[in-house]
C-alpha cells in the first residue's frame, strides 16, 4: 500500500522512528511520541477552538490511546492516518462525554439560592495532599505513591503490586489528572462512569459545581 | 502531569510491540466459541446420524459457515485497527454470501417444481435461525471481548462484522446437529440466523465496543 502522500514529511520523519520503536528502541519511540504530541496538539487545537483548555488534556488522553494500543498498528498504513484516526476517535468521544454533562446543567434561573451561598472556605485542608490522596481510586493512589513520592520506576512499581508496566503508566496518568482535577475543581477532567467513585472524605468542605450536586 | 513528562513515562521501558494482535486476540474468541457452540448444539439438539457424514451435506454446511467466519473474521480484524482499509474483506464477506445463494439457486432449480418448498422450507425453518442465534452468543460475546480489547474506531460496523463472524460460528456448531439437507435451506436460515447475530452485535457495538 503506498505510503499517502498527504502526511508528507511528517510521515516521512515519523515512520523510521515508529518502525524502530515497534522492535523496541526507547529512544525512538520517545521521539516519535514527541513528534506525535505537537502534530496531535495542533490538531485538536484546530477542532477545540472554543475549549483550549481541552486541548492538552485530549493530547495526553490520545498518546496514551496511541501507547495502549500500539499493537494495532499495520505497518501498511501511514503510522499519522492511524494516530489521526485515534485521535478522531478520542475527539468525539469527548464530544460525546460533554453533551451527556452538559444536559446535567441546570438553567441558573433554577437553581436553589441557598447553594450559591458562599462556602466556608477550607482552602488548606484542600490542598492537604494527603486528603486529595484519599479521594483518588486505590489502584491510582499506589501507583502514584509508589513511582512519583516512593522514586520507584514503572518496572519496579509493576512487580511490587503485580499489575503490568501498562496498567502502572494508566493508573499513574489518570491519578495526576484527577488530582489535578480535584485541586481546580473542574468538572471535565474526568469522564462519567470511567472512574466513578463515591463521595471521598473530600466532599463535604469542597466546592462543587452546582450541576454536579443535584445529581 | 506535563505532556513530556508523560511522554517520557510511556517511552521508558516500552519494550517491542506485540505483532499480529488482532489474529492473536480474535482466532482464540472464534475457536472457544466454535468448541461452546458445538457442545451446546450436540448437548442440547443432538449430533446428526453418523452416515451423514459421507454425503455433502454437512460439509457444505461447515464450508459455507468456515468460509464466512474467515472473511468476516478477516473484516472484522481490519475494522479493529484505526485507519485500515476495508474493502476489500467487505467484497469477500460478500461473495461468500452470494456463492452459497448461488448454489441454494441452482439446487432448487434442479429440484422438480412440486417439491421445492418443501426443499426451502424443511423441518425447521422456524426454528433454524433462533438455533443460529442462539449457539452464536458464546462466540458473540468472546469476538466482541476481543474487538474491544484492539482498536475500533466505526464501533457499530465493527460490532455487526463481529456479530457476523459469531453467527457463522454458531451456524457451524449447528450444522452438527441439523437435519436437513438442502442447499437452498442453508443458504434461506441459515444466513437469516448468522444476519441475526449479525445485527444483534450492531446494537451491542456502540455500546460495548467503548474505549
Amino acid at each position: 500500500m503506498p505510503v499517502d502522500d498527504r502526511h508528507g514529511d511528517f510521515e516521512s520523519a515519523l515512520r523510521p522512528l515508529w518502525l524502530r520503536a515497534r522492535s523496541g528502541d526507547d529512544a525512538a519511540y520517545r521521539q516519535a511520541l514527541g513528534l506525535l504530541a505537537s502534530r496531535l496538539r495542533a490538531y485538536l487545537k484546530r477542532r477545540l477552538s472554543g475549549y483550549p483548555d481541552e486541548v492538552e488534556d485530549l493530547v495526553q488522553e490520545t498518546l496514551l490511546a496511541l501507547h495502549l494500543k500500539r499493537g494495532t498498528y499495520d505497518p501498511a498504513l501511514p503510522v499519522s492516518a492511524w494516530a489521526v484516526a485515534i485521535a478522531r476517535h478520542k475527539l468525539v468521544d469527548l464530544w460525546r462525554r460533554r453533551a451527556r454533562r452538559d444536559s446535567l446543567h441546570d438553567a441558573i434561573d433554577d437553581v436553589d439560592e441557598q447553594l450559591l451561598a458562599a462556602e466556608p472556605d477550607d482552602c488548606g485542608a484542600r490542598r492537604d495532599l494527603q486528603t486529595l490522596f484519599d479521594a483518588l481510586p486505590q489502584a491510582q493512589r499506589q501507583a502514584i505513591e509508589l513511582t512519583k513520592l516512593g522514586g520507584l520506576s514503572v518496572a519496579e512499581a509493576a512487580a511490587r503490586t503485580g499489575a503490568s508496566e501498562s496498567a502502572i503508566k494508566v493508573q499513574v496518568h489518570r491519578g495526576l489528572k484527577r488530582l489535578a482535577a480535584l485541586v481546580r475543581a473542574d468538572p471535565f477532567a474526568e469522564p462519567p462512569g470511567k472512574v466513578r467513585q463515591q463521595p471521598g472524605p473530600l466532599e463535604p468542605g469542597m466546592s462543587r459545581p452546582v450541576h454536579q450536586r443535584s445529581k | 502531569m506535563k505532556t513530556d513528562a508523560l511522554v517520557d513515562m510511556l517511552a521508558r521501558d516500552a519494550g517491542p510491540v506485540p505483532r499480529a494482535l488482532a489474529a492473536r486476540r480474535l482466532s482464540p474468541a472464534a475457536i472457544a466459541g466454535l468448541l461452546a457452540s458445538a457442545a451446546i448444539a450436540i448437548t442440547c439438539f443432538g449430533a446428526i446420524p453418523a452416515q451423514m457424514f459421507s454425503t455433502a451435506v454437512p460439509w457444505t454446511k461447515m464450508g459455507y459457515a468456515g468460509a464466512l467466519a474467515l472473511a468476516a473474521g478477516w473484516w472484522t480484524a481490519r475494522l479493529s485497527r484505526p485507519a485500515a482499509p476495508i474493502a476489500r474483506p467487505r467484497r469477500m464477506t460478500v461473495m461468500v454470501l452470494l456463492a452459497m445463494a448461488v448454489v441454494g439457486g441452482v439446487s432448487l432449480a434442479s429440484t422438480p417444481a412440486g417439491d421445492r418448498l418443501a426443499a426451502l422450507l424443511g423441518k425447521s425453518w422456524s426454528t433454524c435461525p433462533w438455533s443460529v442465534l442462539a449457539l452464536s452468543l458464546p462466540a458473540l460475546a468472546a469476538s466482541l471481548w476481543a474487538v474491544r480489547g484492539l482498536a475500533p474506531t466505526r464501533l457499530r460496523s465493527a460490532g455487526f462484522a463481529a456479530g457476523l463472524l459469531a453467527g457463522s460460528v454458531g451456524a457451524f456448531g449447528y450444522s452438527l446437529s441439523c437435519p436437513e439437507a438442502s442447499p437452498a435451506f442453508v443458504a434461506v436460515w441459515y444466513t437469516l440466523g448468522i444476519a441475526l447475530t449479525g445485527s444483534v452485535g450492531a446494537i451491542l457495538g456502540p455500546r460495548v465496543l467503548r474505549w
